[in-house]
């Protein structure tokens, strides 16, 4: 069989169904992971289960990779159209390419710029969170005007059968669509292990073997937050406030006050977790002693100079929660200095970057 | 439905675009170009590369042999991509070592063995199986 009729809508609508799917999915992970970073007053996020978060952000960064070899088959499956005449054609045509011009290129700009932003390479010079943000957007729309114009053409090719000849040497529509399929195992076992721990060893690509300090890989170093002095010092002291109530504990009062233990995630925004054992004071408790309300929001400080997430708000959900702590000891040993010693925040179905580490200062928001 | 997809899709689309010009031009420009670039790459440098060695391997590899070569080759190109950001660890910081600690190039060639030795693994699969059911 000719290449010519190996490509054929029949391979590109089933590819596009399944490309469509990732898509979805990292649309809607995506929005979920930016309106925790950016509340807003409709937005709802639970802290049960506790493993949430690890879940929605590691299906984004799973599906934008198996989206690769998905999007290449699709190109590739189509590509002698762009050769088709009239090359420019009237004004319609002019409008549908540029559409597919806006579709291919939004969509390879977030899978390129999301596989480098989780192996933390800054190629580019623009800021990756705003513009991965905003070209989501552009994604999505391309996608939703393209579904709705080629729709007719996907329902017929989904209803015919994927090859005409049977009894044939060489591959068919068949082995295309099978060796995607192929393509796209391949894709998420070489790279799903820094979330997934069954596959961390087959996992030769993935950008975190998920080992660090204590068992924890971590994303920003006490030497990059510049805290190794302060962090160490012994006048060290956790303010805590709630209107003009403040009290200042040492790290003995902390060690001193009632325990807990709780086995919670974290979960970073680049898409690898881990699963971890955290002990320290229920924030619950400390919010109390100043005397805080349970339906306040707080906000916490770090001993690093400010930053974009060197302070960030806690909703009260979360604040009250049984288990968010703030952490002195992981997996059974004194927090490490990366992690954010002396003591750290840790919350169920939060962001990594926002469990603020070396903290200095927790106020009670004014609710 | 179909018009409605579309409207759907132009105002998605359209507020992406006035998020994106919030951006000063110069950053714009970047992103634009970014993704243009992409588009470039793929139409006129990487397409018309697979279409080449695909013409090429058709002229030299007997029709039997064909899916499953064109399947490892699959595999391997997108074992290559997802390989360019660690490969050669460009992103790493000397302050955090628990990010790209992985020995990427023997990953890399490891992985792309495992599938090329799949390849006569399947044609002798394949060719019993067809000896079978004639």
């Amino acid at each position: 069989m000719k290449t010519e009729t190996l490509r054929g809508t029949a391979v590109t609508a089933r590819v596009g169904l399944a490309l469509g799917v990732t898509v979805a999915v990292c649309f809607v992970t995506g929005l979920i992971s930016h309106f925790i970073q950016h509340p807003q007053p409709w937005f709802f996020w639970p802290t049960r289960p506790v493993w949430l978060y690890r879940v929605t952000q590691g299906a984004h960064v799973v599906s934008g990779i198996a989206a690769i070899p998905l999007i290449i088959v699709k190109l590739w499956s189509v590509w002698p159209k762009l050769f088709e005449r009239p090359i420019f054609g009237g004004l319609v045509r002019q409008i549908e390419r540029l559409s597919i011009l806006v579709l291919v290129g939004s969509m390879l700009f977030q899978l390129s710029t999301g596989l480098m932003n989780i192996a933390q390479w800054y190629a580019f010079k623009f800021f990756f969170t705003t513009s991965h943000y905003a070209m989501a957007y552009v994604a999505a729309g391309a996608v939703v005007v393209h579904i709705g114009v080629k729709l007719p053409v996907i329902r017929r090719a989904l209803g015919e059968p994927v090859d005409d000849e049977t009894d044939f040497v060489g591959p068919t529509r068949r082995t295309v669509l099978r060796g995607t399929w192929l393509a796209v195992a391949l894709a998420t076992v070489v790279t799903a292990g820094q979330t997934v721990p069954l596959l961390r060893k087959v996992s030769v690509l993935a950008p975190r073997s998920g080992q660090g300090p204590q068992g924890v890989p971590i994303n920003r170093s006490a030497i990059a937050a510049g805290v190794l002095r302060s962090a160490r010092s012994p006048d060290y002291r956790l303010t805590v406030t709630n209107g003009s109530t403040t009290r200042a504990f040492s790290l003995a009062d902390l060690q001193a006050m009632s325990q807990a233990t709780h086995r919670l995630p974290i979960a970073c925004v680049e898409g690898w977790s881990v699963d971890a054992e955290w002990t320290g004071v229920v924030l619950a408790d400390l919010v109390a002693a100043v005397g805080g309300s349970r339906d306040s929001d707080v906000r916490m400080i770090s001993l690093e100079p400010p930053g974009p997430y060197s302070r960030t708000v806690l909703p009260a959900r979360h604040a009250r929660d049984a288990k968010t702590l703030i952490a002195l000891k992981l997996n059974g040993q004194t927090l490490d200095l990366d992690h954010g010693y002396p003591c750290r925040l840790i919350a169920p179905t939060r962001p990594g970057v926002l469990q603020t580490k070396w903290l200095t200062r927790i106020e009670v928001v004014a609710s | 439905m179909r018009a409605a997809l579309v409207v759907l899709g132009v105002v998605l689309g359209g507020y992406g675009a006035v998020l994106l010009w919030e951006n000063p031009p110069v950053i714009l420009m970047r992103i634009v170009v970014w993704a243009l670039v992409g588009v470039a790459l793929h139409d006129l440098v990487f397409a018309p590369a697979c279409v080449a060695l695909g013409f090429a391997a058709r002229r030299l590899i007997p029709g039997t042999w064909w899916p499953p070569i064109a399947v490892a080759a699959l595999c391997s190109i997108v074992l290559v991509f997802l390989a360019i950001p660690v490969y050669g660890k460009p992103g790493m910081r000397p302050d955090n070592m628990t990010v790209l600690d992985r020995d990427y190039p023997l990953g890399l060639w490891i992985s792309l063995a495992a599938v090329w030795a799949c390849v006569p693994l399947y044609y002798v699969a394949a060719a019993r199986f067809r000896r079978r059911s004639r």
